[in-house]
């Protein structure tokens, strides 16, 4: 009775090529998301590094808009009321578009607080060279505090990845969205389970190492 | 000793916020002398050597590298900081990259050599500092005194004019102190010129052509060692050896 | 920029739109507080729990905390609102996303509060114990008030993250803050509702993150 509901196994047969798609499209939205979002996130904490005062006050307000928004809220957003300005992205662009500006504050956040972290000795050290600010930063500083935020780093590629879901709101038929799909074809919660196991499955080990690496820095 | 003029600072001033940290200090070394700083803690030490290689942002002021102004506006800076080798108290090596590689970054991205070249000059280094094994051991995996002499050979590599020694072996065990000095002693050898801070006053008095006592953001006393050391003229400078060879 | 206000910062239609607003703003806050009050109750009794020498507490307490930080958060919801009706539990809108959002908060607060419950010096236990405190004594009074002020920083971050979620209600019909917004769009067929909606997100959050942002800034200074 309860595995006929919850895990009927013709449910998922029926409409595995709809989920392979909206699997699919998910992990693509990741492959875009997550690099965009590093890199973005990157060049802003270089320029807050490198900058004057006026720079520094700007990327906190750059930062702290887009941690103060919900990542839905920015969707619609960008999704309905951009087209009144005659932008009109789609749902794929505007997921992308949404994440990366959230995704980036966060990954700017924690790469800007490694960088301020290390000792200015290293700059010191690579200024007395020779080397410019950029070099030594890229070099030198950065390096070194990336290495020293790797868990934040992964827990935001986490958390990232798990919003990629919130796209279903827009009607972009990614993995929730073609769960919710198949639900009402076969009457029954079959695909919402099976989509919420394979995110368990295949993320489970990240957070395990997320929190493990977590860990390692509130005992270092 | 030629009276070739290789550093010329004069009325070097420096404040922070309010406080005058360095009030006109004057001072010409020449190729190949060694000169020795002392000075109590907070006398401005550091300060002055980082105003040096404008590390630190001198107030007012002026210095010249073998005639080359470093505190002109349109200075060349980083062509000046490569003539200029700076060792700090607490080495700052980069932990991220092997001893080999710490000297060959500064070589590859300030002096634009090969990967080969720069390996090879590294090595060349490491072998003069007798670390020539430890060319892929990681800062981490060194003593305190082997790291500083990479800090050392890091600087030595870009061939500069004059080095720096920030208290060189201050943050070292007594039993590694001596592996730095070496190092140092051998440079004098070499005629390179040097200015020391450092409160190895033993090391201070053999190695010195010339020590300066600063207090309180200016140079009260300067002479050669042996008249500094036995007959010295100012009360701060007599305080000063008092507490140190006391201990 | 003429179209750029009209659309965008038209304030006729956003005074027009702000009552019903306020009124979602007032549900969102709702959900926000209700949220909290049980995630982070539910995260420190986690806490305490697995501080208790015993893998058949441990084992459960963990495997929670891990389904919990994989699973999306509008997962959670969808499955709670869609799913188990077919098992007879339903929970209306409102609490489908409260309690989505606060099993979630629950599994973070607990790292949280355990990262402070780990980070206790052995020396604090042992003297306690010495001293003839039975373990939950030892928890309660000595270990746990450094162990909150410790968890402090990281808890608030996940507050924020997790109440930012409230907004995903929208997705079950909860008539909130982002609901209205969107449905006043609609009917005026002009955004400035979302960007209104948008500025009181921004008015509850962005304290929230400049607290978040001067805790850290306290924390780096006070070593
Ligand atoms: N970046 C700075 N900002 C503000 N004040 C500074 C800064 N660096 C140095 N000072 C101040 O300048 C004075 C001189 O410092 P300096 O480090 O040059 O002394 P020092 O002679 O090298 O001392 P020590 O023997 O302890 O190394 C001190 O009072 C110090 O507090
Ligand atoms: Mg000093």
């Amino acid at each position: 009775m309860f595995l006929e509901n919850f895990f009927d196994i013709n449910a998922i047969i029926y409409t595995y090529p709809l989920l392979l798609d909206g699997f699919l499209l998910t992990v693509k939205l990741v492959a875009v998301i997550v690099p965009a979002g590093i890199a973005l996130g990157t060049i802003l904490a270089l320029i807050y590094a490198l900058g004057g005062w006026f720079t520094k006050a700007g990327f906190i307000l750059y930062v702290d808009t887009f941690r103060s928004l919900p990542p839905l809220v920015l969707l619609v957003f960008i999704f309905y009321g951009l087209p009144f300005l005659g932008i009109q992205l789609g749902s794929f662009a505007s997921a992308v578009l949404a994440l990366v500006l959230n995704g980036s504050s966060y990954y700017a956040e924690i790469v800007r607080a490694g960088i301020v972290a290390i000792p200015k000795g290293q700059w010191d050290a690579g200024r007395a060279t020779g080397l410019t600010r950029f070099q030594t930063i890229v070099y030198i500083v950065l390096p070194q505090a990336v290495r020293n935020v790797v868990g934040p780093l992964l827990g935001n590629t986490l958390e990232l990845t798990k919003a990629t879901s919130i796209c279903s709101v827009v009607a972009l038929p990614e993995f929730l969205r073609t769960a919710q799909i198949a639900q009402s074809h076969v009457y029954n919660p079959t695909p919402l389970v099976f989509v919420a196991l394979v995110y368990l499955i295949l993320l489970w080990p990240l957070a395990r190492l997320v929190s493990r690496l977590e860990r390692g820095i509130a005992t270092h | 000793m030629t009276s070739a003029p290789v550093l010329q600072i004069s009325d070097l001033r420096k404040s922070f916020g309010s406080e005058e940290v360095l009030k006109g200090v004057n001072l010409t070394v020449q190729r190949g002398e060694v000169v020795v700083l002392l000075g109590s803690s907070g006398s401005g030490k550091s300060t002055f050597l980082r105003c040096i290689n404008r590390l630190e942002e001198p107030t007012s002021g002026s210095i010249t590298l073998n005639g080359n102004s470093v505190t002109a506006s349109n200075a060349n800076l980083r062509t000046l900081r490569k003539q200029i080798g700076m060792v700090f108290q607490s080495f700052n090596l980069y932990p991220h990259l092997t001893a080999l590689k710490n000297i060959t970054l500064a070589l590859r991205l300030s002096l634009g050599q090969t990967r080969q070249a720069a390996e090879e000059q590294a090595k060349h280094m490491l072998a003069q500092v007798g670390l020539a094994e430890k060319a892929h051991a990681h800062p981490s995996e060194l003593s305190g005194g082997q790291q500083q002499r990479v800090a050392i050979a890091r600087a030595l590599a870009l061939e500069p004019q004059v080095m720096l020694f920030d208290e060189p072996t201050s943050a070292l065990d007594p039993e590694l102190v001596g592996s730095v000095l070496e190092v140092i002693r051998l440079l004098r050898q070499r005629h390179m010129t040097m200015v020391i801070v450092t409160h190895e006053l033993g090391f201070a008095r053999e190695a010195a052509d010339r020590i300066i006592m600063m207090d309180k953001g200016e140079i009260v006393e300067e002479g050669p060692p042996e008249q500094l050391f036995t007959a010295p003229k100012h009360p701060r400078t007599r305080e000063f050896l008092k507490h140190f060879t006391g201990r | 920029m003429e179209q750029i206000q009209y659309y965008y910062f038209n304030l006729p239609i956003m005074r027009d739109a702000l009552p019903t607003m306020l009124h979602g703003l007032g549900l969102t806050v709702l959900m926000a507080l209700t949220t909290v009050a049980m995630g982070v109750g539910a995260g420190l009794l986690l806490a305490i729990l697995r501080s208790y020498p015993s893998r058949w507490i441990r084992w459960p307490i963990i495997c929670f905390v891990d389904v919990f930080r994989s699973l999306p958060q509008l997962v959670i919801i969808i499955l709670i609102y869609f799913a188990l009706p077919y098992a007879g539990i339903e929970f209306s809108p409102f609490w489908s996303t409260v309690l989505g959002l606060s099993l979630v908060l629950a599994a973070f607060a607990q790292e949280s509060f355990w990262a402070g419950i780990t980070a206790t010096p052995r020396g604090q236990w042992e003297a306690a114990t010495a001293t003839g405190l039975s373990h939950t004594a030892t928890v309660l009074f000595v270990v746990l008030p450094p162990a909150i002020k410790t968890s402090i920083p990281s808890l608030t971050n996940r507050i924020i993250a997790v109440t930012k979620g409230t907004a995903l209600g929208s997705a079950v019909a909860v008539q909130e803050l982002l609901a209205h917004a969107q449905s006043i769009q609609s009917v005026v067929a002009n955004p400035s509702p979302l960007t209104l909606g948008a500025l009181l997100y921004m008015a509850i959050f962005a304290p929230m993150v400049a607290f978040s942002r001067w805790l850290e800034w306290r924390y780096r200074w006070s070593r």
